[in-house]
């Protein structure tokens, strides 16, 4: 029995090796291949694929696209998320609790049926149109979706629970007599805030902004129903290079940049952020 | 004086829109699958059930409906029980092991749409087929696996052993105390983790997209070839029914293990 305990983890690991590490394995593989037109590739090794992902100025547009959004979604979760965070962060009993409800519910319906609803919000005949139509305030109404602003609100609505969340966890940890400490000797409300308060949130900000720019940059769903087609991003168009055109080796290479340019950006964030953080206890 | 009170009362309203702003499209949605008109404006144009009628009548939305409900269920039952083998390995025997418990996670850590893809190419190469039912199956355990290791892991940290201990003592045998003793221990742990994963395979995208066949549509990817190219408000019916699903499977949780244990993985 105690000898042949290994058997209670082994259909997992199987699970993740066969159906996860090896298919990501063959994705690079794949990367290298060439493409055919009768068979969806030919094994013959080609650095091709990567030529094409990284001279062709449609994909260059397609990637810095999708890395801008990126970021903008990101700085906009931090924006409206630190908020919430400070005001869940404070709550306690009963009111944290229906607080947690309302943050964590729109994570159990399903991104399709979320991105539908903003569809109805936002769309040209939609109900925000419709109101700000019906009051005057733009008579000839907005283009709110089919747009980059569609696809940053959905996105925004869809990953500010994990920035809320990321932050608020690291405001709980931090010793509620610091900043009181902080006002007892002399420094304002304010300045409590912005020196204690902010540099010890930090680790949460810094989670959560990596967590929101990661899962931005590879969604699928959101550029394609609020997009409408017209916001195309790297992870659409790698679909349709795989799935449309039949072109795998393409778009594995494709993956594969994409993979490599967010992992870049986040080097750059993390050595900006450790400086950051050293400056603060310098 | 007055201008703090000023500035917090802004503050709270701050906060209660952002509240709004999450909130808002799942209203929305429930709203418009009430509708009679194909757009919702304002002022409303009236009270209709016509959107969940259409959604009845429709044989490919229903079949897609089923499909998911069984596909789920399916998913939920042997990631459940392979996520709970695992978390008892890891956690009694392999506590220190961060690359067992990080390859074990890891299907969380990378895009779905790139794992689907990952996979099509996959299945292909080894010839079981680019969408074969096996194949969109075992996709859907492998993202709803580490749900169910995590929470069962996070209960059995905080596991008093003393109580398997004494049973086996007292003469149990170990498949009667893990039924008697371990099971019941650690049921809010399984739950939790089983209602992640029904959810998170009910709702399931990415993998169902790509994985999904000819017949074997889930219902997600069905209401979004439907939003592709057209605006259709019985895209609104399926997804208050989906939200409706998803209120029963977490009310049914909460008054089994209690909600908390929902999202804090059973830990307090």
């Amino acid at each position: 029995m105690r000898r042949a305990a290994w058997l209670l983890v082994a259909p997992a690991v199987a699970l993740v090796v066969v159906l996860f590490v090896m298919p990501y394995a063959n994705l690079l593989v794949m990367s290298f291949f060439t493409p055919a037109t009768t068979a969806p590739y030919e094994p013959t090794v080609t650095l091709g694929n990567y030529k094409v992902a990284l001279a062709d100025s449609f994909q260059w547009r397609v990637l810095w696209r999708t890395l801008k959004l990126g970021v903008l979604a990101t700085v906009a979760t931090l924006m409206l998320g630190y908020p919430l965070a400070w005001n869940l962060a404070r709550a306690s009993g009963r009111t944290k609790a229906a607080l947690l409800v309302l943050l964590l519910s729109p994570l159990l319906v399903g991104v399709v049926i979320r991105s539908f609803g903003w569809m109805v919000l936002l769309a040209d005949q939609g109900l925000v149109n419709s109101l700000l139509r019906r009051s005057g305030l733009a008579p000839g109404g907005f283009k709110l979706m089919y747009n980059e602003f569609g696809v940053l609100v959905g996105t925004v609505h869809i990953f500010l629970p994990f920035m809320v969340l990321s932050i608020a966890g690291a405001l709980e940890n931090i010793a509620p007599d610091l900043p009181l400490a902080a006002r007892s000797l002399g420094a304002s409300a304010t300045k409590a805030f912005w020196r204690i308060v902010v540099p010890l949130s930090l680790p949460g900000v810094f989670a959560g902004c990596l967590l929101v720019f990661v899962l931005t940059v590879s969604s699928y769903v959101i550029p394609v129903l609020l997009g409408g087609f017209k916001v195309i991003t790297t992870p659409l168009l790698v679909v349709q290079t795989a799935v449309d055109v039949s072109n795998w080796p393409g778009a594995a290479a494709q993956a594969v940049v994409l993979f490599a340019a967010s992992l870049a950006c986040i080097g750059v964030y993390v050595s900006l952020m450790n400086r950051a953080m050293r400056g603060l206890s310098g | 004086m007055t201008r703090s009170k000023l500035a917090h009362g802004a503050f709270l309203l701050l906060i209660v829109a952002l509240y709004v702003f999450l909130i808002a499209p799942i209203v929305i949605v429930v709203l418009a699958s009430l509708n009679s008109g194909r757009f919702l404006v304002f002022p409303p144009e009236g009270f209709s059930l016509q959107w969940y009628v259409k959604f009845v009548n429709s044989r490919a939305f229903m079949r897609s409906f089923m499909f998911s409900l069984k596909l789920a269920a399916l998913t939920t039952v042997i990631a459940s029980v392979i996520g709970t083998a695992a978390a008892l390995y890891v956690v009694r025997r392999a506590r220190q092991s961060t690359t067992l418990r990080l390859l074990l996670v890891a299907p969380l850590q990378l895009p779905g749409i790139m794992t689907a893809l990952a996979l099509l190419i996959f299945y292909y190469a080894v010839g079981l087929g680019g969408t074969t039912y096996l194949g969109l199956l075992l996709g859907h355990v492998l993202v709803c696996m580490p749900y169910a290791f995590l929470t069962v892991s996070a209960v059995l940290y905080n596991f008093d052993r003393s109580l398997e201990e004494a049973a086996r003592s007292l003469g149990a045998g170990a498949w009667r105390t893990f039924a008697r003793i371990t099971l019941p221990l650690i049921k809010g742990g399984v739950l939790s983790g089983a209602v992640f994963a029904f959810i998170t395979s009910f709702d399931q995208f990415p993998i169902s997209l790509l994985l999904g066949g000819v017949g074997t549509t889930p219902l997600p990817v069905q209401v979004f070839d439907y939003l592709r190219f057209s605006f259709d408000p019985t895209a609104a019916a399926v997804g208050t029914l989906n939200i409706v699903i998803t209120l029963i499977v977490v009310i049914v949780t909460e008054r089994l293990v209690g909600l908390e244990s929902l999202y804090w993985g059973g830990q307090r």
